[in-house]
């Protein structure tokens, strides 16, 4: 039985005459790990920050745990995380502080040890003291994932986040992910790369034009296929 | 409160860990006074009637250059959103950056002031109504500088902002009564004796720290 998490419908936002999502629909299930793909401008990031309460929409509904998005803003936010190509961190605090500061803000119980096993997680334990500022960028965006994940929160927004990672880096956030998976959160992630996103993905959606133009479950050749296709479309409307 | 004090703590951290914004800060107040120094070494004044403007002038100016990065620098880092997701209030956010930066200007008053004495050799006033005035205008101008410091965040050229919405409202409010009451203590007053300018500027606190609490949610919504 799917156990629904996020539900949102006929979600629309503009920024001024630019309409970035078009009557969107979209559900995630409790253990998903629901990868959308589309092109940089597609609205991607856009739809990441509605879902997250970060922006309200201008029409339609989302639903997240079972509450209104625009009513319980509080109480969904501690439920969720969020990982961004920015990572949310400090460069003049160390990784512990960093930490510390947002176990603070998210009320984490048991902080110390909670701090000290997803720093051990992360394999950042060695460098707790030292400060983000010395991280390199996949150092810092594994620092930026055990912050998303700091307060044990049941669905994890990724927005592109293998930016800036090289393959072992790319490998090793990937295992987190579905290390946190077996152990019950969903994910939530959004890239332009198909070659890394899909692999760790059990659902996939195509992002083109502000709507979800394919959600459903293909083999990598026939999806990348179809995104190229998108892609190609997309590049002919632009011209 | 809890997230009151974590932001309360971590502005300090990084703003005394960074020295950045202190360091030229300070350097700012010693030019200042030395310039009216410089300057007033050819003239003849009166030293107790300048006192209140000179050492106004140097606060307003150092202060407000510790103001501008308050929310600018969570913007250029990227950690403003990860602030914003926190299931926190946004009043919390406000509070804590004000409170942190209510006590480094007032740091940097208070170093200015000691630099003023040895710039200007003037009679010693009642000092408990002058740190009562400093206190309670620095109050007001933290709470004010962090609502604007926030608000010209989103904006661009942002530097240049700060003080052009600030500078007006601070200067009929803060500072006129401010300046006004520490020359009357440099003219010999006590505190009974300005009792009602500290009525006057304690309203203006209120009303700026009443603002920042209930305006900053609209403000820091995109």
């Amino acid at each position: 039985m799917t156990h629904e998490i996020l539900s949102a419908r006929s979600i629309t936002k503009s920024f001024g005459h630019d309409r970035v999502l078009r009557e969107l629909d979209l559900t995630i299930n409790k253990g998903d790990i629901y990868v959308l793909f589309g092109s940089n401008g597609a609205g991607k990031t856009t739809l990441m920050k509605v879902l997250s309460t970060l922006h309200p929409a201008d029409s339609g509904e989302i639903m997240l745990f079972g509450m209104k998005s625009e009513e319980n803003v509080r109480d969904i936010r501690a439920k969720i995380g969020f990982m961004s190509h920015e990572t949310f961190l400090y460069d003049d605090l160390s990784a512990w502080e960093n930490l510390n500061f947002y176990a603070d803000l998210y009320s984490v119980h048991n902080k110390k040890k909670r701090i000290k096993e997803i720093l051990k997680m992360v394999g950042l334990y060695h460098r707790s003291h030292d400060k983000v500022r010395s991280f390199s960028r996949g150092m810092a965006q594994r620092l930026s994932l055990a912050r998303a994940v700091l307060h044990d929160p049941e669905l994890i927004f990724l927005d592109e986040p293998y930016s800036g990672l090289d393959l072992r880096a790319q490998e090793v956030l990937n295992n987190l992910v579905i290390e946190l998976n077996k152990k019950g959160k969903t994910f939530f992630i959004i890239t332009h790369d198909i070659e890394k996103g899909f692999d760790i993905s059990n659902r996939n959606g195509i992002l083109s034009n502000g709507t979800i133009v394919i959600d459903k479950e293909l083999d990598k050749a026939n999806f990348s296929e179809k995104y190229n296709e998108i892609l190609r479309r997309e590049a002919d409307e632009r011209n | 409160m809890n997230a009151t004090k974590a932001i309360f703590l971590k502005e300090l951290r990084i703003e005394f860990r960074n020295k950045q914004t202190i360091i030229f800060a300070l350097i700012l107040s010693l030019m200042i006074l030395a310039s009216f120094r410089f300057a007033f070494s050819f003239i003849d004044f009166s030293l107790t009637e300048l006192a209140s403007p000179i050492i106004w002038v140097t606060f307003f100016f150092s202060g407000m250059f510790s103001l501008a990065p308050v929310y600018k620098k969570e913007v250029e880092q990227g950690t403003r959103d990860g602030l914003l997701l926190a299931p926190i209030s946004p009043a919390s956010i406000f509070l804590g950056k004000f409170l942190a930066n209510f006590l480094v200007i007032l740091g940097l008053e208070l170093f200015s002031l000691s630099l003023f004495f040895v710039f200007f050799p003037v009679p010693t006033p009642d000092m408990v109504a002058l740190l009562t005035i400093i206190i309670l205008g620095t109050i007001g101008f933290a709470a004010l500088g962090n609502l604007i410091s926030a608000i010209s965040s989103n904006l661009s050229q942002s530097e240049i902002m700060l003080p052009v919405l600030l500078v007006p409202i601070l200067l009929f409010t803060i500072v006129m009564t401010s300046v006004s009451s520490t020359s009357e203590i440099f003219l010999g007053a006590n505190l009974n004796e300005i009792f009602e300018s500290i009525k006057l500027i304690l309203v203006f606190d209120i009303v700026f720290l009443a603002s920042g609490y209930l305006l900053i949610d609209y403000v820091l919504e995109d």
